[in-house]
């Protein structure tokens, strides 16, 4: 079975301006300073093979950033079973600790992570702004998470937009049948309309800046961004900054998120012991 | 001390790359300012994605935040965006660390790597808030110094800038920190900007362009003399003897998005004495001095550990030269990885072609291939000779053939055009260089390929070279040409060249003397920043500037000059004989070479003897035999004939190198 380890975590404060490409850059020298049995691609220049969820605008802030780590074989043991100082050839081996978040009862050296510190590693190597919050195994099957996400939860916020005009321009783009809005996309100015788009529209507060907004758009059949909202709710006004807060997935009991840090002992008993 | 994120934030969304500005690179450091600690604020003049890998900078940035009496925190040009942005919003410049104005550092030194920098310096400091001029600032105001490769010639900048360093900065920016600290508790009363400068003047390796007067003879350049007698008449460049003591940087800076040389570095030797003539570098960082093999490895370990690096560049003027290199390269790349996966990517810069063998490419292939530059510098053994660069063609093949067994199907090779004597044929010679390449690359692979990058020479202060007339840019346009034509319908060959009309304002800069600042100033009052950008460079408001200012681009750029004649970095010590540098001058056009001096005896160029320091070398022989390993007997270089009698242009009235 080839196990694949998802990695749910924020980009939150200066570093959310780094783009798409660079976060994959920073993944990447994350993994290996934690030194984690990832697989490689093969041929004459073998890359981390990294897949990212939906990408996030740059400038844009998140709780709900996912990646997906390919492990090699054999990268995960149950913790009973673990040779102390088992290693990889790849790195150390990722061992089960059934969920127990204390200090490791199998008296392995700290430099084998464990499954459950994965987290708190990748955290500490990855740049401030960047936590992980939840580290799940999966065994790979079924689409990837770009494909998988069906729609995405934003909060943001409108400069100098007071609530009581933000709860108005809410209302009345939601009673509204089509909004036409205008972007630019590859040169060119296009037109489409968004409405549909947007499944959950409300204001939820005030920041410093000004109204807070929280938004469900769907992902298909393109990603709708917050930023497209604003001229259609306040023309005058400029976006302040937007935090996806939820990827979406059709789950079997409803929707879902790709990982959530409840999960993580759950998941990881039932891939083991099955 | 405030931090002007706040006011930052909000335009970052409105400018291209803006993860430019941010820090939060692994390695930044926060330092806190205090009325105890000398503050500097370490600028590159260029782009972020330029000015980070800098390894200068980084080696001061972590130096001194060592210390206890200092702080330093990193600044970077802000791209034209964001420079609009800024002006509008009334935003100074600003550390990427803390995020604090310029205007409250007690230094803002700047890193001179290249002379098309100069009018972005200008605009540094404009944006800090300052006054350009150095004489029109406040005691209060930071004071301005800048360092590195193109210090050597400080007089264009003598106007804008308080102080220079010359020569390795390990050891003299403590001794800065301790003047202008002292200065600082004393809290910089009015009138005493003077005494801290006269006080930096004393510094050895520190040169205080206020504290010269310089005379004119017409266009000519007559002295440039200390006013007081404490001040030195000629400021001789610092060295550091061991660079075993200088383990830096520790811990390089990682940064958070992409830029140009994104790998760990580790700086295997410093100081070159190949003595190519045109190189500067080469010339002004003698003696060699080796980093032992022993603190490499820990470097390289320690450093991919941290950063989470898989690519680690061995960093020297060539690479190949370092005692043991073949197995340095080995277990680097193995690095104690035991499957393909985990290998180190190994990029050795500057690889001289009689160095690079099969061993040696075969251990760098065994982990994701890097780019591959060799630097004949010279179509043929002709020039090579003149230039010092000894290298043969079969030198070149032996190279790219290894490259090319070794699992390679493209590498770039490096020349100069518009070199001292330089005719046709010489210049005819790099087509027939990189097609023979090709050849040999075909019998590898059928994706063989060629890239031919050729640059215009601009003869550089404290070389052999310095008192040759520069090509002007419709002479380097037409050399570009004939290597064109020469080409043919090669498709195996790509040819990429610098642009001719920015050799030239290269060439103000580089030979200029301090009347030079005034087309500086005025090239950026104009809007010329980002010279070196070749979408923002226009050589007509040089040109224009020059005018304006009543200067003469063939006085500055075209002319050679006489033996007996000042030239404005005279009063600058690189620690080379002038006379040695004359003869070397002399020995090129008569087409004599001169071998390597760290495995042959010594010819007292000056560098050691001056300074009561050796060459540091593991190995008393050249890694890969014989004397500039080639195994040519130097010799016989004189049967060649060579001559000097430049062509002159139509039109140009300047002589160039060439000869039909």
């Amino acid at each position: 079975m080839s196990l694949r380890l998802r990695v749910r975590f924020s980009k939150v404060g200066k570093i959310r301006f780094i783009g798409h490409r660079d976060v994959a850059r920073v993944t990447e020298r994350a993994v290996r300073k934690v030194g984690l049995p990832v697989a490689y691609s093969q041929g004459f220049s073998p890359r981390m093979k990294l897949s990212f969820g939906l990408a996030l605008p740059t400038g844009y802030e998140s709780d709900a950033e996912f990646v997906e780590l390919p492990l090699v074989a054999d990268a995960v043991r149950d913790g009973g079973a673990a040779e102390p100082g088992a290693k990889h050839a790849a790195g150390p081996v990722i061992v089960c600790r059934s969920g127990t978040h204390g200090p490791c009862e199998h008296g392995l050296p700290s430099a084998v992570p464990s499954y459950c510190t994965v987290a708190e590693a990748l955290s500490e190597a990855l740049p401030v702004g960047m936590e992980v919050s939840a580290a799940v195994l999966t065994d790979g099957r079924g689409p990837s998470l770009q494909a998988a996400v069906h729609s995405c939860g934003w909060e943001f916020d409108i400069v100098g937009l007071e609530a009581t005009a933000a709860a108005k321009a809410v209302a009345d783009f939601l009673a509204a049948g089509t909004v036409v809005t205008e972007r630019v996309h590859k040169g060119e100015t296009v037109s489409s309309d968004i409405r549909p788009s947007v499944e959950v529209l409300q204001v939820v507060g005030c920041s410093d800046r000004g109204a807070v907004l929280s938004a469900e758009l769907s992902a298909t059949p393109r990603v709708v961004r917050p930023s497209e909202l604003v001229p259609a709710l306040a023309p005058a006004h400029e976006m302040g900054i937007a935090r996806r807060t939820h990827q979406w997935t059709s789950g079997a009991a409803g929707r879902a998120e790709p990982a959530v840090p409840a999960m993580c002992a759950q998941r990881h008993k039932e891939l083991i012991s099955g | 001390m405030t931090t002007l994120w706040p006011r930052l934030e909000p335009l970052l969304p409105r400018v291209s790359k803006p993860a430019r500005y941010i820090g939060c690179e692994d390695g930044m450091q926060r330092p806190t300012a205090g009325p105890h600690l000398t503050s500097w604020l370490l600028a590159y003049p260029d782009t972020y994605e330029i000015g980070l890998p800098n390894q200068g900078l980084q080696i001061l940035y972590e130096l001194l935040n060592e210390r206890p009496d200092a702080s330093a925190e990193r600044t970077y040009a802000p791209w034209i965006d964001l420079e609009a942005e800024m002006r509008t919003a009334g935003l100074p410049l600003f550390s990427v660390d803390t995020h604090r104005a310029a205007g409250e550092f007690d230094i803002i030194a700047f890193n001179l790597s290249a002379e098309l920098v100069y009018t972005n310096v200008l605009n540094c400091i404009d944006l800090a808030g300052l006054e350009v001029r150095s004489a029109q600032r406040s005691d209060a105001d930071p004071l301005i110094g800048a360092g590195g490769h193109c210090a050597y010639n400080p007089e264009p900048l003598a106007d804008f800038v308080d102080f220079f360093v010359i020569g390795d900065g390990e050891e003299v920016v403590a001794e800065i920190t301790e003047a202008v600290g002292a200065w600082k508790r004393t809290g910089k009363r009015p009138g005493t900007r003077d005494t801290i400068l006269r006080d930096l003047a004393g510094i050895e390796g520190v040169y205080v362009p206020a504290m010269y007067d310089v005379s004119y003879d017409g266009p000519a350049l007559a002295s440039v003399a200390p006013k007081y007698p404490d001040v030195p008449a000629l400021v001789a460049k610092r060295t550091v003897a061991d660079l075993a003591e200088w383990p830096y940087p520790r811990r390089q800076l990682v940064p958070v998005t992409e830029v140009v040389h994104d790998r760990l570095s580790v700086e295997v030797f410093r100081g070159c004495t190949r003595g190519c003539r045109f190189c500067q570098a080469g010339m002004i960082t003698r003696p060699v001095r080796e980093r032992p093999a022993a603190q490499v490895r820990e470097m390289v370990t320690a450093g991919l550990e941290r950063s989470g690096y898989d690519e680690v560049s061995l960093m020297s003027l060539s690479t190949a030269d370092y005692s043991g290199i073949a197995e340095l390269v080995r277990d680097t790349v193995t690095g104690g990885a035991s499957d393909d996966a985990n290998r180190i990517s190994v990029s050795l810069p500057s690889m001289r072609v009689d160095a690079f063998t099969v061993d040696v490419a075969a251990q760098v292939s065994r982990a994701r291939r890097t780019g591959l530059t060799f630097a004949p510098e010279a179509g043929s053994w002709r020039l090579r000779q003149i230039i010092n660069k000894l290298i043969t063609e079969e030198d070149l093949y032996g190279a790219v053939r290894s490259a090319y067994s070794q699992g390679w199907h493209r590498m770039k090779l490096y020349f100069l055009t518009g070199l001292p004597s330089e005719m046709d044929p010489d210049t005819e010679a790099i087509a027939h260089l990189a097609d023979a390449c090709t050849r040999i690359g075909q019998e590898y692979t059928k994706r063989a390929s060629v890239t031919v990058s050729l640059g215009g020479f601009v003869p550089k202060p404290h070389t052999p070279f310095q008192w040759f007339g520069q090509n002007p840019p419709e002479e380097l346009a037409r050399k570009v040409r004939l290597v064109r034509s020469a080409l043919g319908r090669s498709r195996r060959v790509q040819l990429k060249w610098h642009d001719p009309a920015a050799s030239t304002a290269e060439g103000i800069a580089s030979r200029g003397d301090r009347r030079v600042g005034a087309v500086i100033e005025y090239v950026w009052r104009k809007g010329g920043t980002f010279q070196e950008w070749s979408e923002r460079f226009d050589l007509g408001l040089w040109e224009e500037a020059m005018a304006a200012c009543g200067l003469s681009l063939d006085w500055y750029v075209y002319r050679h000059r006489g033996e007996h004649e000042v030239l404005p970095w005279d009063h600058i010590g690189a620690g080379l004989h002038r006379d040695f540098l004359w003869h070397d001058w002399q020995d090129a056009l008569a087409g004599h070479g001169l071998p390597d001096c760290r495995w042959t005896p010594c010819y007292d160029c000056g560098a050691c003897t001056e300074y009561g320091i050796e060459h540091m070398v593991a190995s008393p022989v050249a890694p890969n035999g014989g004397s500039q390993g080639t195994g040519q007997d130097l010799a016989t270089g004189h049967l060649v004939p060579v001559e000097l009698r430049p062509r002159q242009l139509a039109g140009a009235g300047a002589p160039s190198g060439g000869g039909a």
